[in-house]
């Protein structure tokens, strides 16, 4: 998800609350391994389930691997990093940049 | 330092993927470190210095993806529920990945034996945990016989 996230960024989580939008940055369980979370940006969201991709196709392993992934597995969406302090910020608004 | 210790995250996620692919076994690492085992015993064996020289190269590279295969199967199968059960695995894979770097540098038969029993006490714990039956692909009824 590198550059808008990068490794070791502290990251505020809400509720799904609603489905998510296109273009959101989304906490998912790994459709292949439900102990590993993963956040990934949604690209498209169809009838209870969602594609997500991360934002460097060429290194990333998304729903082009591992397919769309149901909407009871994508736990949250990521709203703002609050560490490290040089790059606190909104994340919903790098939800728009894309 | 309290202050970040009560705002530090308590689940990590991941963003930058990998492809855990889910395939892991200790074989891996124990087929190279057989070559450098039998690497090891024709250098003694020949008295070639070019064959003596391509020995230390490739016995070189075979003991550094002997290490790469512990790394992985450490960071990527090996998971908190296995070590509490398993606490031994941290120290075995830490042990079993320095010892690849001594057969790397070494020439001693009897290092590249330690390495091959390390690997064996990890494969041990891989098959209590469920290694085989976890991660990898069974072969059909035919193919075993």
């Amino acid at each position: 998800m590198e550059p808008t996230l990068r490794a070791g960024d502290w990251i505020v989580v809400t509720d799904l609350v609603r489905r998510p939008k296109v273009g959101e940055i989304v906490l998912v369980r790994d459709p292949r391994d439900p102990d590993r979370l993963m956040l990934k940006r949604v690209a498209a969201v169809a009838d209870g389930s969602c594609r997500v991709l991360g934002d460097r196709p060429e290194e990333s392993t998304d729903s082009r691997t591992f397919g769309p992934v149901p909407l009871s597995n994508v736990l949250g969406r990521a709203l703002f990093r609050y560490g490290p302090i040089g790059r606190i910020g909104w994340l919903w608004r790098a939800s728009f940049v894309k | 330092m309290f202050l970040t210790r009560l705002l530090k995250p308590t689940v990590t996620a991941s963003a930058h993927c990998d492809l855990p692919c889910g395939v892991y076994d200790p074989e891996q690492a124990r087929i190279e470190a057989e070559s450098c085992y039998k690497i090891i015993e024709k250098y003694n064996a020949s008295n070639d210095d070019q064959f003596k020289t391509r020995a230390i190269v490739i016995k070189e590279k075979q003991a550094d993806l002997a290490k790469h295969h512990i790394d992985v199967l450490w960071s990527d199968y090996f998971k908190p529920e296995h070590v509490q059960k398993y606490p031994e695995i941290t120290d075995l894979c830490w042990k079993a990945a320095k010892q690849c770097s001594k057969v790397k540098g070494s020439l001693d038969l009897g290092e590249a034996r330690t390495l091959l029993d390390m690997i064996d006490k990890i494969a041990d714990v891989w098959t209590k945990a469920g290694g085989p039956q976890a991660t990898r692909v069974q072969k059909a009824v035919a193919a075993r016989a």
